[in-house]
């Protein structure tokens, strides 16, 4: 029973385990293709943001650029040229009137030698000439005299912020450059935010003296935003955890960086957030997921029941056969395997009910030790030599009396006769070979060997005299005549085994023992022998026991050169 | 675009004893044009040449918003007139550290003449008109004369003796000289290549005339 279950067990698994498979292969394929197509959409929004970004910082310095040329062109500016030292507090407060007009929060104005002549001051001037000085010298050797450059201003102070460099030529006149304006724009929060808001990524700008970036403007708040070692490139797309929340980042270093470090800009887009819209389907694929294996699990276990059920049936029903109950029949009302398999079994009752009728049949027919050996060899024609006592007895003058009875009178008294008669050779271990009209020959030492066979023949035969002495004395009081027998017993070696064809057979013996023994029976008709059992030498040989026996000498046998010799017995010694 | 100096030097020169000589310069680019208003100078070594300036000034004219001579050499000492001949006014100034000045707005015959006390090169604008650009190159050299457009410029009058040979341009993108010597009155020919940068000056719109500025 354990070995069913297991058995439904395993088709549980099976059904359950395919299922859940094929389900969550799909969910997998499902979440993995929302993840990408989500990364995919970010980074495309990250490409536009960065792109934004540049051509923010471009547009700007542009505008800045034209506005500063109009201001190099200004009289006024020029008048600062006019005199030999200008004035470095006029200059400064010119400045500052310009920066305030363009907008931004410093500005210096150097000298073609690169030298400071003045500039708006504030926390910068001293520590931001150097980047500019660096700008004046690439706009010197361009084409188009202007220089732009990203900067960390002050450069070494932890409170320094990000700025965008211009620096462009002021002419007295075109195309003699007699000094250069230098302009920072900061890179700072609210850049961040315009940029947020214009391409909906959100914007960190890092800055590190060594390979490791610090943020020091995020809008996503400098606290959450992580530090970055992130090497710099074009298709640097990474998932970073901001606040524990996975965060699509694209990093793009801002160049050229004219003071010493890295600087980058890092466009995020949070994944949750994008993979919003597609999680309603995911949560339906895994409801999908658990629903199927539920129903696979049922769909499993009614089938897994539906087979070993009658699994079980069956089983019960061999153990109803092997009880040797043949009568019961298997009835699953099934037309697959297992109903054919149902009918097979019935079919096997039908035969084992049928074998037994044979062996039952077998018994009745011949002797149980033939049908012993019958169904030890399985009917196999074969044979043996071996020496056994063949025993004849026949009726005298049977043929007469039948005459004077009706046929069934005369059956009902041969078989009273045959019953007694075969009931002897049985208590001596003979079987009886065959009935031949009104003759009995049994057969003693075959198929069973038996050392004692000739004895065994003698005092059956003995046994048959007092036998029909009885039946004689009971007739007698029927009124009927009696009846008389001869008895003729022969030993020899015979050809023992079954005899026919392959579709009838008898176990038999054959051989010229058999003639002798029949020849005796027919010399007891003789009247000068004055005997009913007759016996060969070779029998008297073979036999153990003595008997008191009459030597009639030889006699001739039919079909035998030699005669045998012939004694009477006459009783036991 | 980069420009670099390819100096070479093609000497031909003939001498014989004269009491002054002529060195004829003629200013050539890399690829053999003949380059017009550099200014050609040379420094005695031996003796000292003392400078005379003129005693009337030399004139820069306005006319048709631009200066005229674009490019004038004067010794140190020079007065410069700057007549508008225009009928707009222009603002002439100057912020080169030669001679740093301005002239504000004006018409006509301004009665003011400028010295220019110092060598170098000066250059002039206009506060007006952005475009307009002239150049003024202040020498401490008696000896000096401007190249015209087939590039040649002959200076006159050197006694014998060892001269340095300098060429001044607005856009000359390095210094160029050499050592050169007159004998006698024999005359010699420099050939003197110059790199210059680019020509950024304004252009005028051909037609910003006749858009009725009157
Ligand atoms: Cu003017």
């Amino acid at each position: 029973m354990p070995q069913f279950r297991r058995y439904g067990t395993r088709l549980l698994l099976l059904f359950a385990g395919v299922v859940a498979a094929a389900q969550f292969a799909d969910y997998l394929l499902v979440t993995r293709a929302n993840r990408r197509n989500a990364v995919d959409r970010i980074h495309e929004n990250l490409v536009k943001g960065a792109g934004l970004f540049a051509r923010r910082v471009d547009a700007r310095l542009q505008e800045l650029s034209g506005r500063a040329a109009l201001m190099s062109d200004d009289y006024s500016i020029r008048q600062l040229f006019l005199k030999d030292q200008p004035d470095p507090a006029t200059v400064r407060s010119a400045l500052r009137s310009y920066s305030v007009r363009m907008g931004v929060p410093f500005m210096t104005l150097i000298s073609p030698e690169g030298v400071r002549i003045g500039d708006t001051g504030g926390p910068l001037p001293e520590a931001a000439l150097k980047p500019f000085q660096d700008l004046v010298q690439v706009a010197a050797a361009a084409e188009d005299p202007k220089a732009t450059g990203f900067a960390r201003l002050p450069q070494a102070s932890p409170d320094g912020k990000l700025y965008a460099l211009l620096v462009v030529p002021i002419y007295a006149p075109k195309p003699e450059i007699v000094a250069w304006i230098g302009l920072a724009m900061p890179i700072d929060q609210r850049f961040a935010l315009e940029l947020k808001s214009d391409a909906q990524v959100e914007v960190t700008f890092y800055y590190g003296a060594s390979e490791s970036m610090l943020p020091v403007e995020s809008t996503l708040g400098l606290g959450a935003t992580p530090q970055t070692e992130t090497p710099l490139g074009d298709s640097a797309v990474v998932t970073v955890l901001v606040a524990g929340e996975p965060y699509v980042t694209a990093y793009r270093p801002l160049l050229p960086l004219v003071t010493p470090g890295r600087a980058a800009i890092a466009l995020q887009r949070s994944l949750r957030a994008e993979l919003a819209p597609s999680l309603p389907l995911e949560r339906f694929l895994l409801i999908l997921l658990i629903a199927s294996l539920i129903a696979a699990a049922l769909v499993a276990a009614v089938l897994a029941r539906n087979l070993s059920r009658p699994l079980r049936s069956l089983a019960e029903h061999t153990r109803v056969i092997a009880s040797g109950d043949y009568a019961t029949r298997l009835d699953l009302n099934r037309a697959d395997e297992i109903g054919q398999l149902a009918a097979a079994f019935n079919r096997m009752s039908d035969g084992l009910a049928e074998r037994d009728r044979v062996r039952d049949l077998l018994d009745k027919n011949v002797s149980p030790e033939v049908a012993a050996q019958l169904m030890k060899d399985g009917g196999a024609l074969g044979g043996e030599e071996r020496e056994v006592t063949v025993l004849f007895v026949d009726l005298r003058s049977f043929t007469r009396l039948s005459e004077s009875l009706p046929p069934r009178e005369v059956l009902i008294l041969l078989n009273r006769y045959f019953d007694r008669m075969s009931g002897i050779v049985e208590i001596y271990h003979g079987i009886v070979d065959k009935y031949i009209g009104d003759a009995i020959m049994a057969i003693f030492g075959a198929p069973v060997t038996q050392p004692g066979h000739a004895d065994n023949a003698i005092l059956a035969a003995l046994e048959m005299q007092s036998a029909l002495a009885r039946l004689n004395a009971e007739l007698a009081t029927e009124g009927r005549a009696k009846l008389s027998f001869g008895i003729g017993i022969n030993t020899s070696r015979i050809i023992a085994g079954n005899i026919g064809s392959s579709r009838r057979l008898n176990y038999s013996v054959v051989g010229d023992g058999v003639n002798v023994a029949a020849r005796l029976q027919d010399l007891t008709r003789m009247s000068q022998f004055k005997a009913d059992i007759l016996v060969s030498a070779s029998t008297l040989k073979a036999a153990r026991g003595s008997y008191r026996v009459r030597d009639l000498g030889a006699a001739p046998v039919r079909g035998r050169d030699e005669p045998v010799e012939v004694f009477a017995v006459e009783g036991p010694a | 675009m980069r420009h670099f100096l390819l100096f070479f030097l093609v000497v031909s020169l003939t001498a014989s004893a004269r009491a002054s000589g002529t060195v004829r310069v003629v200013a050539k680019d890399p690829s053999g044009t003949p380059v017009a208003d550099a200014v050609a100078y040379v420094l005695a070594i031996d003796a000292p040449a003392p400078v005379r300036p003129p005693a009337d000034p030399v004139a820069i004219i306005q006319k048709d918003q631009e200066f005229l001579p674009y490019v004038t050499a004067v010794v140190v000492g020079t007065r410069v007139s700057f007549p508008n001949k225009d009928t707009v006014q222009h603002h002439v100034y100057s912020v080169s550290p030669a001679k740093k000045f301005e002239i504000p707005l004006y018409i006509g015959e301004s009665s003011a003449t400028i010295l220019f006390d110092h060598p170098g090169p000066v250059t002039l604008g206009c506060n007006i008109h952005d475009w307009m650009v002239a150049y003024i190159y202040v020498l401490a050299t008696p000896y000096f004369a401007k190249t015209g457009t087939d590039g040649a410029a002959d200076i006159t009058g050197l006694p014998p003796g060892r001269y340095r040979l300098e060429l001044w341009h607005p856009r000359l993108a390095a210094k160029v000289g050499r050592e050169i010597t007159i004998e006698g009155t024999a005359d010699s020919t420099q050939v003197v290549s110059v790199t210059l940068r680019p020509d950024r000056r304004i252009r005028r719109a051909p037609d910003s005339e006749g858009l009725g500025y009157k």
